[in-house]
């Protein structure tokens, strides 16, 4: 994958595949191309870091996994946010916009 | 939520782990597939698709393992890994393991059997409500031999004491409980009425004694034990009310007693009937027969029951001779039980805990040792990113494994150990039958050895884990050579050589005294000799002359048995029993003794054969004699050579002196003549093997006038010297038996060999725990000691190189090893022979220590063990003198 990529923040990875997953299932790479596309192709997530934190997000009970096929009918692991993912989403969200706030005025006084 | 889904995914990474790891390889490779399929589409051919999507990722396998780090079955999974390096550990080195594994197995083997034996006999509580107020009556004549009751001074007792809530007297026999299929030997334990209100139990069928059932008419009633009711009657509840017959008598059934209870608690197979009292008994004031034992008033103290009954002797003593002058100890029940034995268990259970330590202590030892051996390896994986909390896991987790083994190996040990000694040793210790594993014990002896193998095993792991691995590395030789280590290694050896010496010394000087025992001169060879034990019912033969009835055509019948030289009869066996005294003697014709009472004379009644089958008896004059002493001739005895010492004025002839033996002339009644003439001496036969002989005056059975023949022979002791194995007589015994009276329940006959190992029993079970011990304890000193000094020398292998490179030459570095280990011995030497002195405290209690006989012994097994460790060093030090400079240095 080519292009300028920003590093990701710490935690900011959690809360753009909660986002990438509101508007429905998307198996691994979907959810890669999905965040790409939100951040137009600022934030290129690569599989060493998604599949961890997939996993990890599965555990903590944002997301729930089942085996779908996918568009170019191949077999798939698809992911969908659960209750307490939305509930995540919600919080990380209001977190983030805090801190962003708080980012911008700073840079902003000199 | 959370908490449940991690949980789901535990199980799942636990007990699905195929499953989840098929799963991840499928999603691994699928998006593999479909970045490959993007990139078809965008108009890369599929092997160069296929290559550009491999290289995103990154390599599949790191991939994998960043996500199963995520697992929660991460953790346990490292642990499992750990387990099973732990277990390669142990196969690895097996030499190390099994030392390791065998010194656990073997402490906690050894302690939890022992100490569940001592709480079995000494420290459980006695099964009786209150057991702290029960006191057993010691009464003594004023001489201070021990003296029971009369039967009409217990009535005075129960009388006037008012410190008791209950008084009861007992005594007991044997008795035969007719079943079908012939007489079977059962204790009979008769008591007063309020017998079973000193004890507090209640009966879990029917009733126990009411007020006034010992009178006669009443008294025919009996409770039976627990073990009595379930062996012999089925267990059955109506066995209440039932009849029974013991020695001919009829009884009913009163009431059954709960699992456990026993009193005397040696009483097995026990059947509890009230007193039934001969005239004789009932009204003889003199005729001293009866025990106690009383429960105190709540608040009254064993102190002020004895003055209470102080002041009750001496009120009689004013009308009686007896009672002036009486000693009494109200003894609470469990001394009384445990009695003599209490010192020499307390002994024991020093030695058990010696014996803890020092496997502690070694097993402390040879993990630290391996610990500083692996200094090098631990800082390699430290170095290599190994945190250090995963490192002291790891090491952990080895010496749990160890752990483990060796405490399921000494659980194993427990009670396979207790199977033996319930079978073999304490079978005749008064509490034996119920010896169990005793679970707390185990579980403390469990937690003990593991905590300690834990902490041996962690010290190393948290220093090492906190070096600088570069330090460790560099530093190499110096590893485990701190000052504070090498001080730690000395106190290991001091210790262990301190204990195992303690342990020798006790275990020698009490081997010494059995051996002592064993050959003391008894006075007659034990071999070729059987014993049995006759006690006739009293139903059947009270007022008949059981000499003619039944013991003559017995010995008859056994002289003509073949095989057998000679055949007698004696009311209490040699070595065996002793006690059965008159206090009253006197010769006519020497000054009366000052203080008659306190020189009794041990009586005997015997047959004629008696003397034969004990061989080579008489000294002067002669010896009983039927043909000559009837039962209408004058009464005659013969003495033993301690009675003429103690009694007769030197340079006197005993024979044709006379006694007057005021106690004796009650049993036989000679009108014409209360003398009593001695016509013979006879040698000493051991009456106790703990005692010197004691004065004793045989009478002849056949002088015994037939009234008062059930009284005083009643229960005898056949004795048979045989040309051949005395066993071997035994079916034919029974069968003479079965002839004369098949009523009459016979024991067991016993060779006079079995006799006395009996008596030596509790000697016997102390001297081999104690060998155990000692023989444990060296095994384990000088495996310590081997591991502790190999280990020197390997930790000094550099130091050993570069001082033979300056040219040093192997003698003096082997002369050093030695020195060395003899001043860690030596010390210790010194330690366990001052802890011996202050054990000697205890022993003395229990062996008359003779320092003149034992100082060659002591010396020799101080030998004995600086030998041993001195081999220990021989193995390590050769290999010290072996050691190639050139090598030692590069090894670092």
């Amino acid at each position: 994958m080519t292009g300028n990529s920003t590093n990701l923040l710490q935690g900011t990875l959690d809360l753009l595949i909660l986002k990438a997953l509101v508007t429905g299932e998307l198996h691994g790479l979907g959810v890669s191309r999905r965040i790409e596309q939100m951040t137009r192709g600022t934030f290129l997530v690569k599989p060493g870091s998604l599949f961890p934190a997939l996993h990890r997000m599965e555990e903590n009970g944002w997301l729930t996994s089942f085996w779908g096929e996918s568009e170019n009918r191949r077999r798939a692991k698809y992911y969908r946010l659960t209750k307490a993912g939305e509930r995540q989403l919600g919080q990380e969200t209001t977190e983030w916009q805090k801190i962003a706030l708080a980012m911008t005025h700073a840079l902003k006084t000199s | 939520m959370a908490l449940w889904s991690r949980t789901k995914s535990l199980w799942r990474s636990w007990f699905r782990r195929r499953a989840v790891e098929a799963d991840l390889d499928d999603e691994v490779r699928t998006f593999i597939e479909l970045t490959a399929d993007e990139k078809i589409a965008r108009g890369s051919t599929p092997v160069e698709a296929r290559r550009a999507a491999l290289a995103e990722i990154g390599g599949a396998e790191r991939l994998k393992q960043s996500v199963r780090d995520q697992r929660a079955g991460t953790a346990l999974d490292s642990v499992a890994q750990d387990l099973r390096f732990g277990i390669h550990q142990v196969v690895q080195s097996p030499a190390f393991a099994a030392t390791l594994i065998a010194t656990l197995t073997l402490s906690i083997g050894i302690s939890a059997t022992v100490f569940s034996v001592l709480y079995a006999m000494v420290i459980r509580p006695l099964p009786y409500r209150g057991v702290s107020r029960i006191v057993a009556l010691d009464t003594r004549s004023a001489s201070g031999s021990p003296q029971s009751a009369s039967y009409p001074e217990y009535l005075d007792w129960r009388r006037m004491a008012h410190s008791f809530t209950a008084l009861a007297g007992l005594t007991q026999q044997t008795v035969g409980l007719e079943a079908g299929s012939g007489p079977l030997a059962l204790r009979e334990i008769q008591g007063t009425d309020n017998f079973f209100d000193v004890f507090g139990v209640n009966p879990i069928l029917g009733r126990t004694f009411a007020p006034g059932e010992d009178q006669n008419g009443r008294n025919d009633i009996a409770v039976l034990s627990y073990e009595v009711w379930q062996q012999d009657f089925g267990g059955r509840a109506s066995v209440v009310g039932q009849t029974i017959h013991l020695d001919g008598n009829r009884y009913t059934v009163i009431g059954v007693m709960p699992a456990g209870f026993r009193f005397p608690i040696n009483a097995i197979n026990a059947v509890y009937a009230p007193l039934h009292l001969a005239p004789n008994q009932r009204d003889n004031r003199g005729n001293h027969w009866l025990r106690t034992v009383a429960r105190l008033k709540p608040g009254v103290t064993a102190r002020q029951a004895e003055a209470d009954l102080d002041t009750i002797f001496t009120q009689l003593g004013k009308n009686d001779e007896f009672n002036a002058g009486r000693i009494v100890h109200a003894v609470d029940l469990t001394t009384w039980v445990v009695g003599d034995t209490a010192n020499s268990l307390r002994l024991l259970l020093c030695a058990v805990l010696a014996v803890l330590v020092i496997g502690c202590v070694n097993e402390a030892g040879l993990l630290l040792a391996r610990g500083v051996r692996r200094e090098r390896e631990i800082a390699l994986r430290s170095a290599l990113g190994a945190r250090r909390g995963r490192i002291v896991r790891q090491l952990v987790t080895e010496a749990l494994v160890f752990a483990a083994l060796g405490a399921a190996g000494g659980v194993a040990l427990a009670y396979g150990l207790l199977n033996l000694i319930r079978m073999l040793l304490i079978a005749s210790l008064s509490r034996g039958a119920e010896v169990s594993i005793n679970v707390p014990v185990l579980a403390a002896a469990l937690v003990i050895s593991v905590a300690v193998t834990l902490v041996a095993a962690l010290i190393p792991a948290l220093r090492l884990s906190g070096i600088a691995p570069t330090m460790a590395l560099k530093s190499g030789g110096g590893a485990g050579t701190s000052r504070g280590q090498h001080r730690l290694r000395t106190g290991f050896v001091v210790t262990q050589v301190a204990l195992a010496l303690t342990l020798l010394v006790v275990s020698g000087l009490l081997l010494d005294m059995l051996s002592r025992l064993r050959s003391a001169s008894l006075g007659f060879r034990p071999d070729h000799l059987l014993t049995a034990e006759i006690d006739l019912p009293h139903g059947r033969y009270q007022g008949r002359n059981v000499l003619a009835d039944f013991y003559q055509p017995l010995m008859d019948r056994v002289a003509a048995l073949p095989g057998v030289r000679a055949v007698g009869l004696i009311q209490m066996l040699p070595v065996q029993g002793w006690g059965w005294n008159s206090e009253h003697i006197h010769i006519y014709g020497t000054a009366p003794l000052r203080n008659p009472r306190t020189d009794p004379a041990e009586v005997r009644f015997v047959s004629q054969g008696y003397y034969q089958v004990f061989q080579d008896a008489l000294i002067e004059g002669r010896l009983l004699d039927p043909r000559l002493d009837k039962p209408t001739t004058r009464v005659v005895c013969v003495v033993n050579q301690a009675f003429v010492k103690k009694f007769i004025p030197s340079g006197r002839d005993p024979v044709g002196m006379e006694i007057g033996d005021n106690d004796q002339t009650q049993t036989m009644p000679d009108q014409d003549n209360p003398r009593i003439l001695i016509v013979g001496v006879v040698k000493n036969i051991r009456q106790s093997i703990y005692q010197p002989p004691f004065p004793e005056m045989d009478y002849l059975i056949a002088q015994i006038p037939p009234a008062e023949s059930m009284n005083a022979t009643g229960s005898m002791h056949l004795v048979i010297r045989t040309a051949v194995a005395p066993s071997s007589l035994v079916p034919a015994l029974h069968h003479a038996f079965m002839q004369v009276d098949p009523t009459v329940p016979l024991r067991q006959p016993q060779t006079m060999d079995a006799v006395i190992a009996d008596v030596l029993t509790f000697e016997r079970l102390e001297n081999w725990l104690f060998g155990a011990f000692a023989a444990l304890a060296v095994l384990l000193a000088v495996v310590g000691l081997y591991g502790l000094l190999s280990h020197e020398v390997e930790l000094s292998t550099r130091e050993i190189g570069i001082r033979l490179a300056l040219g040093a030459t192997r003698g003096t570095i082997v002369q050093g090893i030695f020195r060395r280990v003899a001043w860690m011995v030596g010390i210790g030497v010194a330690i366990g022979l001052a802890l011996t002195a202050a054990a000697q405290r205890f022993i003395g209690s229990v062996v008359a220590v003779r320092a003149e006989r034992n100082a060659s012994l002591i010396a020799a097994l101080v030998l004995g063990l600086l030998a041993a460790g001195l081999l220990a060093t021989a193995l390590p030090a050769l290999r010290a003198s072996g050691i190639e400079p050139i090598e030692a240095l590069r090894d670092e």
